[in-house]
């Protein structure tokens, strides 16, 4: 592995990064550069999340997992085979991790996460947890939040998938062609606002470059909010809404659901936070039900890990929209709303 | 516990048709190696994968089945033997072959449940798309650039094919823009890179695709003044070889030529005014600077001075003539002239097309760029990422569950496109396209001996007694064959007339004289066969029904007059635009299959138990 952290980024490397410094630019790419990125746990969606940064060239990653690699682990895993089965999962990947790009330091933790303390998370520019259980993205999120940490929560149940981004208070730039409609300082939405804008000559023609500020909840604070963010939307509105959402609400309540079925659960959950339960149907529900709480399919990971791997370059570039702040997403029916709750 | 358990929790006993599913990958670049490993990972059956390209080093930032170890070797082999580790159960079949070679025949095409598009270029989509839908096979198309991708399922009589709708075509420019008034920093490198390097190291005249003849310079004045340009470049070549060729080619270029254009009083009232440039003058300031050439050459993110812009080109116009001197004396005499070609990764060749094309740009008053820029508009680089192909891949993959659960109704054309509270949009697939010049046009194959048919009896045995057509056709292929003024070729066989294995013979109905309007057009797939008879020396599979087109008549409701209809190729071979109320989109062939009152439309044939289904 080549150590080229300290040093500028060499010819070899822009060489290399030429067709995505062309797309974000060289100073996004030394951004990038420098970043330390945590994976918490590595099945599917955390494989498809390390090959894309990996592959753009940030500078460390670190993966912690203490489970072993199991049969069913092959279905969306490409860094581990049949002879990894029985292996620790970190450790079983980290060479072809390494193989992507040996320019980034990998590291494997055969450790549980849920013996570390806060400061275990203190180096990290960027943690990422997958597979995990609502509480357990409730604990880390808080510590992350605290340290000021970006925190990503994912999760693959069949052909359906949900993110939840935390980065706690991000300024980015949108660059655009100067424009008639003329941007405004202030706020843009309840959880937006543009800080500065310049006026940027090339040749004959100006750029704007938009400084933009977006502050984040936290997950606790999300799920609560849920039950208000629907309240007041029109009735079309309404019905357009992802039954992904709900579902996975649903799925996480602790509360003993005695002899309720999931689909009824379901549908208590629309009801409370405001939502038509003629957006939940009998097999949509069986579906998701028969792939909870994590069943993960190599083409969903692919997207949702090339979603948030990208949203995770974004932020280390400082640059582009970030995910504000859920995404739900339906490989069946392509639907992919992102909610800001 | 075994690797299926989650493809079989999520789509149950569907997943039997994934695991005995053939398919082929066309591509195995970007979106290529997501898809296999997306594929493979997912359990189908059988992969085939084409590709004719070699891994370069910028490809390695996303093509992950690639190392650099693998630099200059085959995309399809490599992509092969990295991606069958994910799963020993499927089976994989690689060629490093161009899809239109003739061993990819439609027969080979038909054997597969479903074709996956992953490529890069507009020709080989087309391509597959038409071999797709001649041998009824679902395509899935898609395409990323940059942050962006689409994904779309083609299935022949049940959704537009890839032609159906206008693809964007490829810039070009005006000759008086390259030539005499730039404006824009592209406008000096396509000068740079088609004219200029061209006339003096490569194809010389206007052959460059770049530069557009038709749209033509605006005055005699200025017709002469390119004619005269030229005619002292080929001149300047004189010196080629001597220690004064720089300076002789740059005085012409970058002094005589302007000053001749500045003559041109009326292109200037308006413009701002080139102004020449003085190679001693300059050559004394690049003398005092004391410049490392090698150090500009390696800083090619920032802007070069005037003095190292011509630094660069001295230097680089010696490497080319050398490189050229030397080609010349390995060849021989009597082949044809020896000459370089452009490419962006050949340094000699870009480091010229940069430094000459800075240079233009000072003269006329434009901005100057970087080599790392020039590059990308010079070599028409697309930039792409990682994650924009993993996902579209996953989409694609997605698709095509739908296909093998006969779910067409679930697929939708995709759009990733960083809109605001969505990551994708989606469309509905729409019918095909009845007047599409590819997909709403009748079939046939024919097994014939081309050096036995002649084009008179294909005309008068096949087309005329056998199908009932008039004399009044155009027979085509790359080019006219017979019409009813251009009947040279008659006795003349196919084989004669460049028609082979694999051919595509086109028949246009020009007869508008009686009741009924022209058919579509009939497009023969041509298979060369021998056989033993002396009387007997073709076979059509079977006679086809060629529909008519529609009618331009008064019935038709007159609701959608507003909308235009794309460009189709009406019956006297020229193109008009035809009102939508003329197309009845979809609507038109249902009323055909269900009111035999319509005798104006003749039924689509189908295969046996076919139905088009038009949403």
């Amino acid at each position: 592995m080549v150590d080229e952290s300290n040093k500028g980024i060499s010819a070899n490397e822009i060489a290399l990064y030429d067709r995505q410094i062309r797309l974000w630019g060289l100073a996004a790419q030394e951004r990038m550069r420098s970043a330390n990125v945590l994976l918490i746990t590595i099945g599917g969606f955390a494989n498809e999340v390390a090959k894309n940064i990996v592959l753009a060239g940030i500078g460390s990653l670190t993966i912690i997992d203490s489970r072993t690699v199991a049969a069913t682990d092959l279905a969306a895993q490409f860094f581990v085979t049949e002879e990894s089965i029985g292996k620790n999962r970190a450790e079983a990947c980290l060479e072809n991790i390494e193989k992507l790009n040996r320019r980034v330091t990998v590291k494997a933790l055969a450790e549980d996460f849920r013996s570390k303390d806060d400061n275990f998370y203190a180096p990290f520019d960027v943690i990422v947890a997958s597979e995990l259980t609502f509480e357990e993205y409730l604990s880390i999120n808080e510590i992350c939040h605290s340290l000021n940490k970006p925190f990503y929560a994912a999760g693959l149940i069949g052909l359906y998938g949900y993110v939840f981004v935390d980065l706690c208070r991000h300024r980015f730039i949108i660059e655009r062609e100067k424009s008639n409609i003329s941007a405004k300082i202030g706020p843009e939405t309840s959880s937006r606002s543009i800080v500065d804008i310049k006026t940027v000559r090339e040749g004959v023609t100006s750029k704007e470059v938009i400084t933009k500020e977006e502050n984040y909840n936290k997950l606790s604070d999300s799920v609560k909010n849920a039950t208000s963010v629907f309240r007041g939307l029109r009735s079309r509105a309404l019905l357009k809404v992802s039954p992904v959402l709900p579902a996975v609400l649903a799925m996480w309540d602790d509360a003993d659901k005695g002899s309720t079925s999931f689909h009824e659960l379901v549908l208590e959950k629309c009801r409370s936070l405001g939502l038509p339960v003629g957006i939940i149907s009998d097999q949509f529900t069986t579906s998701f039900e028969n792939s909870m709480p994590t069943t993960e399919l190599s083409p969903v990971a692919a997207v949702l890990g090339g979603i948030v791997a990208q949203d995770i370059l974004n932020y280390l570039a400082a640059k582009e929209q970030p995910i504000q702040n859920w995404v739900f997403l339906d490989g069946d029916t392509f639907s992919s709303p992102i909610y800001c709750i | 516990m075994s690797r299926d358990d989650a493809m079989k929790i999520a789509l149950g006993s569907d997943y039997n048709a994934i695991q005995s599913a053939r398919v082929l990958m066309v591509g195995a670049g970007g979106i290529g190696c997501e898809l296999l490993k997306n594929l493979v990972l997912t359990g189908f059956g059988e992969i085939h994968l084409v590709d004719l390209d070699t891994i370069d080093l910028s490809n390695l930032n996303r093509q992950f089945l690639f190392g650099h170890e693998h630099i200059k070797q085959s995309k399809a082999l490599v992509a092969k033997e990295t991606a069958s580790k994910f799963n020993s159960n499927v089976n994989l079949v690689a060629y490093h072959a161009n899809i239109k070679d003739p061993q990819f025949t439609v027969q080979w095409f038909k054997s597969f449940d479903l074709v996956f598009n992953a490529l890069d270029n507009l020709d080989a989509r087309r391509y597959v798309n038409k071999m797709c839908l001649i041998a009824d096979v679902p395509l899935v198309e898609s395409g990323t650039t940059g942050f962006n991708g689409q994904a779309q399922l083609i299935v022949k009589g049940r959704t537009e094919c890839y032609d159906c709708n206008p693809k964007p075509v490829v810039k070009s420019f005006p000759v008086c823009t390259i030539r005499t008034t730039p404006s824009q920093p592209i406008h000096c490198i396509v000068w740079a890179k088609s004219y200029l390097f061209n006339q003096l190291f490569g194809i010389g005249e206007d052959e460059s695709p770049d530069l557009d003849n038709t749209k033509n310079a605006e005055n005699a004045d200025e017709i002469a003044n390119l004619k005269r340009e030229m005619s002292e470049l080929k001149r300047v070549k004189d010196a080629f070889g001597s220690p004064e060729f720089v300076k002789v080619v740059f005085e012409k270029v970058f002094e005589t030529d302007i000053n001749r254009l500045l003559s041109m009083e009326d292109a200037w009232k308006y413009r701002r005014k080139p102004v020449t440039l003085s190679y001693d003058d300059l050559k004394t300031s690049v003398n005092r600077q004391n410049i490392d050439i090698r150090a500009v050459l390696s800083k090619d993110m920032v802007n070069w001075t005037i003095e190292e812009n011509v630094l660069v080109f001295e230097d680089s116009v010696n490497r080319l003539s050398k490189r050229l001197q030397l080609l010349q004396k390995v060849t021989d005499k009597s082949e044809s002239f020896p000459m370089l070609s452009f490419d962006k990764d050949d340094e000699d060749t870009l480091d010229f097309v940069a430094a000459a094309a800075n240079l233009r740009s000072k003269v006329f008053g434009i901005d100057l760029k970087s080599k790392f820029e020039i590059k990308e508009m010079a070599g028409n680089i697309i930039p792409a990422i990682a994650t924009t192909n993993a996902i579209i891949a996953g989409v694609c993959v997605l698709e095509a569950f739908k296909v093998l659960q006969k779910n067409f109704e679930k697929a939708k054309m995709v759009f990733l496109s960083r809109q605001p509270g969505r990551i994708f949009s989606t469309e509905s697939l729409q019918p095909p396209v009845p007047t599409c010049a590819v997909c709403s046009i009748a079939r046939c194959s024919i097994q014939v001996d081309v050096s036995k048919m002649t084009l008179g009896k294909f005309l008068d045995e096949i087309l005329m007694t056998k199908l009932g057509y008039s004399a009044e056709i155009s027979i085509v292929t790359s080019k006219l064959l017979y019409d009813i003024e251009f009947d040279d070729n008659l006795n003349r066989t196919l084989k004669g007339l460049g028609v082979g294995e694999g051919s595509f013979i086109s028949v246009i109905d020009e007869d508008d004289s009686g009741d009924l309007t022209p058919r579509v057009n009939l497009e023969f797939l041509v298979y060369e066969k021998s056989f033993n008879s002396d009387d007997i020396f073709y076979s059509l599979e079977s006679i086809p029904q060629i529909p008519r087109q529609p009618p331009k008549n008064d019935n038709i409701d007159d609701k959608q007059s507003d909308l235009e209809a794309p460009l189709v190729s009406s019956g006297s071979g020229t193109t008009h635009k035809r009102k939508a109320e003329e197309l009845e989109l979809g609507d038109g062939i249902k009323k055909a299959r269900v009111d035999p009152s319509t005798a104006y439309m003749d039924i689509i044939d189908l295969d046996d138990d076919e139905t088009i289904d038009i949403d």
